[in-house]
Formats: C-alpha cells, structure tokens, sequence
C-alpha cells in the first residue's frame, strides 16, 4: 500500500497577480517550505493570506514568479501540473458532470493508458475505501455533498500519487460532516503514507488533521510548527489570537531578574516566567489563555471588575475589566455555588509559568 | 496551435467582417474627387430618405413599445397565471412560429386576411378595396413577428422575481395590485427597456414586413436602400441609406450592451426566488390577462392557418377550389431555390457551429492580446441591420481581389458572420457555468490541454455547438435582409422566391413556399434537439448548473 514517500521543498517562491487597477499585487512574498515526506501539513491563514496561491503553485497551476519548488529531488518549478503526479481535492469538488462516479474516478486511470482490465478493480477498491461501494453507476449530480467529495478524494487517490493537496476541501459540507470527513482524511493519508499539503482557514480542523501547521499572514509564512507549538508558544499577536482565544495583556516591565519578569498594568503588578530580553520601561504583551486565568473573591492577584457572564453549561465565560483592559476568562465545571454577577469586584490570577511575552502591538 | 488558430480567425474576421464595413463607407464617402462629405449631406438634404429616416424611427419606436407590452403581457401570464397544459402548449407554439417562419409570412396573412379580397376586410365587412398598407398594418405585423423576443427575454426575470419578494409585500399587507405595482414591475423595469430596445433594433433592420405592407406612403430606410440599387442601380444611394441605419442601431446596440452588462436588479441565482406566488393573481385579473392572450393566440393561429389555407386553393378570395397547384409549381419550378438554400444551410451550419465553438472558447477560457478585439468584432455582423452588411458585401466582394459575388461562398460566409455570434453567446454562457477547476481537476489527473478538451470540454460544450447548428440553419432558410443583395442566377434563395412570387401576385404559391419552410424548419431543429436532449440528459444539465461558480 504505502510506497516511499517524498518531500516538497519550496525555496524563496514569490508569486505576483496583474490586478486591473492596482497593477502587479504580491500573493505571496518569498516563502520557504519544507514538508516531510509522509506528513500533513495545513497551510493556515485568514482568506487572502497566499495559502491557496502556494497550494496551486506546488500543484502546478499557477507557476511562481521566483523561487523553486521541489518535489522529492526533482526541480518541478516549471512542469506543468499534469506532469507533476499530484492528487488535488478541490474546495468545489470539481467533478466531471458527464461522467459517472466510476468513470469520474477511472479518469487519471485512462490518461495514463491503463489496461482496461487493471481499471476495473483498483476503481473498486478506492470507492471501497472512501465507503462508495456500489455507487458506481451513479452521475455526481445524484450524490449528497458529501458523497460528492469522497468521489473527488478517491479520484484523487485512484492514481496513487507522491502528493496530495487539499484546497479547502470541507468547507462546503455542514458542520457534523465536516468532522466526520476530516477524521477520514487524516485515515486516509496516514494509511497511504502520502505527503500531503492541506489548505484551510478553520484552527479547528487544521489542529485535528495536521502534524504541522504553517500560519500565514499576508503572503508570508509566520509561525510553522504543531498544533501545540503554536498554541504554548505564539509567535506573535497575530497567532496568538488566530489559534484559539487569547487575551493579550499590555504591561511596562517593571522589574527583570532571576528569569522573572514583572509587568505592571493600571498600576498592579504580576511576575511571568520569560527568557525574553527586556528593559524596564518597555512595553510588553502577556498571551494569557481565557482557560489559565483564575478568579476568586479574594486572597492575591489582581483587582477586575466583572463586565458580564455568561452561563453555557459545562463552562462559565466571564469579562473582566483591568485598568482599560477587558480580559475572557472561561471557568470549566463551575461549581454550583459560585457564580460572579456583573459589577461584582472580583481577585484574577495568571500562571506564572508557560505565558508568553511579545513585543505590544504596534 | 492555438496561434495558429487565433490568426485564422482574425483573418476571417478581417474579410468578412472588416473589410466590407470599410468598403461601405468608403463607397458612401467617394465622391468625384476623392473622399468627401457631400454625399452625405445631399442625402440629408433629400427630403424623400430624410422621410424614410423619420419612418423607420417612428415605426421601430412604436414597434418596440407594442411588442414589449404584448411580451410582458404573455411572460406575466405564463410565469403568473397558472395555464394548463393547453395554454402552455399554445403559447409555446404562438411565440415559437414567428421565429422560424420565412420574413413574409405574417406580411402574406395580412394581405389574405385585410387585403382587398381579405377574409376579414372583404368577406365579412363586405369592403371594396380595402387598404391593408401603411403603418397600422405594417406596426401590428411587426410586433406579431417580433413580441417573442421580448417575452423570452422577460419571462425569466419575472420568474425569478417570484416567490419571497412577493411574498414580503403580500405579509406587509399589500393588495395584489399593490405589489405588482410596487413590486414586480419596479424590478422588471430594465428588463422591458432591455427588451424595447430588442425590438426598436429588430424593427429598424426588417426589410421584408415595410417591402410588402408598408406601402408607398411609408417609405422606410431598408426598403429604400434595396429600391436604389435593385431599381436604380444606385449603389452609392444605397450604401448612403444603409449609413443613414446605422447610426440608430449603434446607439441601440450600445445601449442595450450597457443595460445587460451593468444590471443590478434581479437575476437568476438558483437561491431564494422559491416558487411563484401561489394565487398570485385576483381571479378576475387572471381571467383578463388569459383572454387577452388567447385572443392575440387565436389571432396568430388564425394567420398561420389562412397561410396553410391559401396554399391549397386555386385562387385565394376569388377561386376557393382545393388544389396542389401551388405546391407542384414548390416542387418544380421552385426546386432549384430549394436545392440552393438547402445545400448553402447545410454547408453552413456545420462550419457556423463550428466557428462559434472555437470562438467562444477562445474569448471565455484562453488569454490572447487581442482577445477582447475578437469579441466584439465577432459580433459586429450579428448587430448590424442585415441592409448594411447585405449592401457592404455586394460593394467588397464585386471586384478584384476578392470576387465572389455569384457564388455560394459569399452567401454561406454571410449566414456563418451573420448568425454564428448567438452560437458565440451560446458556448460562453456555458463555458462560465463551468468552473474552471473542472478543467484543472484534469490536468491534476496527469492530461494534457488536448485531452482535457476532448474528454471533458467538448462533451460539456457539445449543446453550445448544437444550438448553433439549429440557429444559423433556420436563418439560412428564413433570412432575406442581407442575402437579397447577394443572390444570382447560379444561386438563389427560397425566401426570394417568395418575394418573386409576391410581386407576381402569385399568392398562393407565396403561401405554399412559407408553410414548406415552416414544416422544414420544425423537421430539422426537432431532430436537433432530440440529440440535444439525448446528449444532455436532465442530470447532466441540473449538475451543470450546481457547478455554477
């Protein structure tokens, strides 16, 4: 089943559009890639961040303005995508409509001039294994979305390619079935071994399906790591608040020693664990997660005033007030008694170990 | 290949389209001593083609208004009123025969039903020389011929106005008059300026209703233009008048191309429209609307029938005699016209297919320089009044280099630049319900630009190409304006034939070649669609539309 995978290199790639009124509009600025062979990897970004754009420059589609792209050893910059012996799911699905599911997925089979007797059963197996046995005979316009999509991931798979992309490939499913698809995916790729590039804007779905995420901001790539990483350890604003929740916390380093830094906000004080170079008076910003902040009627930490809560069952989602600063705090299994009301002062607490400080926002 | 292709074409476009228009101007704008103006304001100065001028204005106008109001009265109806399925059958009928009937048709029932010995004038009112000719009948003919235009182009957007917003207005408290007011006609408005100016540019180009019906008082400019170089032998005079149309039908032309391209009310999204409006219409508003549509389809029915009537009598009004007559003089002397409009549709209409595919492919889903330039050159031929591009033919391919006047070459190339462009239209309206990620769905599988055409462009384009075969042989057989200046004694058209046949006063064989026309046309574009329909089942054609981008 698994044949010896093979890794992308992306060194340096740029791509550039002519837009009709703004002239030439860099997508994407200089990227430097590295998937592993055998992993997937999730292009993650707000729409118009360039990932798609590199999707469809390693597929093929569009060619780069700079830089190279490699393909296990081999220099694929500028081999169109038909040489390139990918496997591409689109966001749309982009099914043949005049063929039927079997011929659909039976296509990259006949351009490579299979033997019809060979077709038959390596079509069967791949339906068997994205659950369409016996939908053969059916046109794409008479399956669910869902349905749909399995058709276009074993037409992408039928061919047994070195790579597989992934353009957004849930986003027109509902929600339920976007979970179900994804774990599937994921099955599907690890079974294969196939090194996989996965395009997407939701943190969720990138952090469930990937070994490693790429987070990208305007045409650039600004973090790259796993899931974890990049949630303990944000890079910058930006991601902090892109991978989950994050209250960002502005403060002036007060006080630096024995690897304790002491931030101060509206006058109170709290001391965070950090490596990070700092000189009293500057400005710094605390990555502090909604879930790792405590709040109690009394003992020490900070004074907050609540702004709202909001009762949601398993958790408690509060808003706090600190100096100018309106911090979340998410309190899981609240027990039954406390329950802070808006207006009420109330005492909050960070860990000192684990939070990250970034240079304040410009 | 593709450049190759792409410098083939531009070719083409340079003979047939460019160069005749050129050569029009030219001829207009030479007078003794090299180009001058005074042609022009001679003819300016000409009372007589000022008045066809005012004419042809005054008739498109009118036209235009009449056939608007009875399109949107029949489009209101179907897509409101609830018809059975004999409504439905009848107005499928009413508003499909005027578009595949011969140019004269309406004008030879008008002429046995209001005519000096008329059905109507003569037999039941009992008058003596009854006039038929002038404006009233001229305007009525017109907007018979024409409405269907206007009622298939406004009966999709009053179906996609239906359902929600309606229904709004309805739970808002509105009466039913009230959102028809308010609501519906409001976001139909651009719709019927669209349609009107369909039909203004329809009326300013029809030769062949004025040349019967209009009569000496109503001298209109394409009949006029025909009159000085067939009578005259004028062919500057013509090509003046031919001018003289084209100004207006540019300004139309612009305009409608402007209303399409920046529309902003209502269009077809496939979302939220819903059904129509259940009890849309009070039920005496309904009752209203179907008698004054089936009035209008009992009329037509009724012009078609003394068609058929007259085809088979000795003599129409005098000699009321069954007889085959007619239709031996079809198959006689008739024959050669026959053969020749047959062997030039179906020489045609492989090639304008074809043409119109490459074309709309290359405009829609590839990247050339010039690529905007072939479009709308491509569509000059298509929007200009057949007059002009009948008379710029006969100026271009008269003389060296390019002498073709005589042969079937210039009668097939004018069907080909003439009818191909609604193919064009046909195969982008396609092409851009196709995404193109179909397209690289392909590529992703490892095939090429050729094979990715062949095993997936071409089957889904294939209707495109049917559609056009079907459009440029009907006009092959029905069109006039532009061929009547074209024909010679090697080879001549049906259509006139019946004009011949008309001036001869041989009614009833007039008759007989139109309702053969008709039965011909109906055969043939039957046995197209029945591929079309076999090459697109319903599947097929409802995944396209849910592949819409």
């Amino acid at each position: 089943m698994t044949q010896s995978s093979v890794g992308i290199r992306l060194e340096n790639v740029s791509a550039v559009f002519r837009h009709p009124d703004r002239g030439l509009v860099p997508a994407v600025r200089e990227i430097d890639l590295e998937v592993r062979p055998g992993e997937l990897l999730t292009l993650l970004g707000p729409s118009g961040c360039g990932k798609t754009t590199t999707l469809r420059m390693i597929a093929g589609f569009q060619e780069p303005s700079e830089g190279t792209i490699h393909i296990g050893d081999k220099d694929v910059t500028r081999v169109p995508a038909n040489r390139r012996d990918i496997g591409f799911v689109f966001q749309n699905y982009a099914l043949f409509p005049h063929l039927s599911v079997f011929e659909n997925v039976a296509y990259g089979l006949r351009v490579r001039r299979m033997k019809p007797v060979e077709i038959a059963p390596a079509v069967d197996q791949v339906l068997a294994m994205v659950g369409l046995d016996g939908f053969g005979g059916r046109l794409p316009s008479e399956l669910s979305g869902g349905q749909q999509q399995r058709v276009a991931l074993a037409r992408a798979i039928v061919i047994r390619p070195r790579v597989l992309l992934f353009d957004e490939p849930l986003s027109n499913l509902d929600a339920k079935l976007r979970l179900q698809m994804r774990d599937e995916i994921r099955k599907l790729q690890k079974m294969l071994g196939t090194t996989a590039v996965y395009v997407t804007h939701d943190q969720d779905e990138a952090m469930a399906i990937s070994d490693r995420i790429a987070v990208m901001e305007d045409g650039r790539i600004s973090q790259i790591g796993t899931a974890e990483d990049l949630y303990r350890r944000p890079a910058s604003a930006f991601i902090a608040q892109f991978i989950g929740r994050a209250n960002l916390l502005a403060g002036t380093v007060v006080e630096r020693s024995d690897g304790m830094v002491t931030l101060e906000t509206a006058g109170q004080r709290s001391a965070f664990r950090s490596a990070v170079l700092a000189v009293p008076g500057e400005t710094l910003c605390a990555v502090l997660r909604p879930e790792s902040i405590s709040i109690g009627n009394t003992g020490d930490g900070m004074v907050a005033k609540v702004a709202s809560s909001t009762y949601l069952g398993d958790k408690i989602e509060y808003s706090v007030i600190v100096g100018e600063d309106a911090l979340k705090i998410v309190r899981f299994d609240p027990p039954e008694a406390e329950r802070f009301e808006a207006g009420e002062e109330v005492r909050i607490r960070f860990p000192r170990e684990g939070v990250q400080l970034l240079p304040a926002k410009r | 290949m593709q450049a190759a292709v792409i410098i083939v074409l531009w070719l083409l476009l340079a003979l047939f389209v460019v160069y005749p228009l050129i050569e029009l101007i030219l001829t207009a704008f030479t007078g003794d001593e090299g180009y001058t103006l005074a042609p022009l304001v001679s003819a300016l100065g000409n009372g007589h083609h000022l008045r066809a001028f005012r004419n042809s204005l005054l008739l498109a106008f009118l036209v235009g208004l009449l056939g608007t109001a009875t399109g949107f009265l029949f489009a209101y109806t179907a897509e409101r009123a609830e018809l059975g399925r004999a409504g439905r059958r009848a107005f499928g009928l009413v508003t499909l025969l005027p578009l595949i009937s011969p140019p004269f048709t309406t004008s030879i029932a008008f002429v046995f039903s209001f005519g000096p010995q008329g059905l109507i004038s003569h037999d039941i009112f009992g008058m003596q020389n009854a006039n038929v000719y002038g404006l009233r009948s001229t305007l009525v003919a017109e907007s018979l011929t024409y409405f269907p235009l206007a009622y298939l182009a406004l009966r999709p957007l009053i179906a996609s106005i239906g359902g929600n917003l309606e229904e709004m207005a309805f739970s808002l408290g509105s009466s039913r008059w009230h959102v028809f007011r308010t609501v519906t006609l409001p976001l139909t408005v651009p719709g019927l300026a669209n349609a009107f100016l369909l039909l203004f540019a329809a009326s300013l180009a029809d030769f062949a209703t004025p040349l019967i019906l209009a009569g000496n008082d109503l001298p209109v400019l394409p009949t006029e233009a025909y009159l000085q170089i067939t009578g005259m032998f004028d062919l500057k005079a013509g090509a003046i008048l031919s001018l003289m149309l084209l100004v207006p039908a540019a300004l139309v032309y612009f305009a409608q191309r402007r209303l399409v391209a920046g529309r902003s009310y209502v269009t077809v999204t496939g979302k939220g429209g819903g059904q129509a409006l259940h009890q849309a219409l009070a039920p005496t508003a309904r009752l209203l609307l179907i008698a004054a549509c089936a009035s209008i389809c009992i009329f037509i029915l009724y012009l078609y029938a003394l068609l058929v009537y007259a085809s088979f009598v000795v003599a129409f009004g005098a000699n009321d005699t069954f007889t085959l007559a007619s239709y031996r003089a079809v198959f006689t002397d008739g024959m050669t016209a026959i053969e020749d409009t047959l062997i030039i549709a179906l020489i045609g209409m492989p090639l304008g297919g074809l043409y119109a595919v490459v074309v709309g492919y290359l405009v829609c889903r590839t990247k050339f320089r010039s690529r905007q330039a072939m479009e709308i050159v491509s569509m000059i031929n298509y929007a200009l009044p057949g007059t002009i591009v009948g008379i710029g033919y006969l100026i271009a391919f008269n003389k060296e280099p390019f002498a073709i006047t005589g042969t079937a070459l210039i009668i097939i190339a004018c069907y080909i630049f003439r009818y191909s462009p609604s193919g064009i239209r046909t195969t982008v309206a396609l092409l851009q319900q196709i995404d193109r990620s179909i397209e690289e769905a392909s590529f992703s599988l490892g095939a090429g630009s050729f094979a990715t055409f062949r095993r997936v462009m071409l089957p889904l384009i294939l209707p495109a190409f049917f559609a056009g075969l079907g459009v440029v042989f009907i006009r092959s057989m029905t069109a006039i304006s532009a061929t009547i200046f074209l024909i010679s004694i090697n080879w001549t058209l049906v259509t006139v034939r019946i004009l011949e046949n008309m001036t001869e006063l041989s009614l009833g064989i007039a008759a007989a070649f139109s309702v053969f026309v008709i039965v011909v046309v109906l055969v043939v574009t039957g046995i197209l669609n029945f591929f079309l329909r076999r090459m697109t089942s319903p599947e097929l054609r409802r995944s396209l539309s849910g592949y819409s981008a």
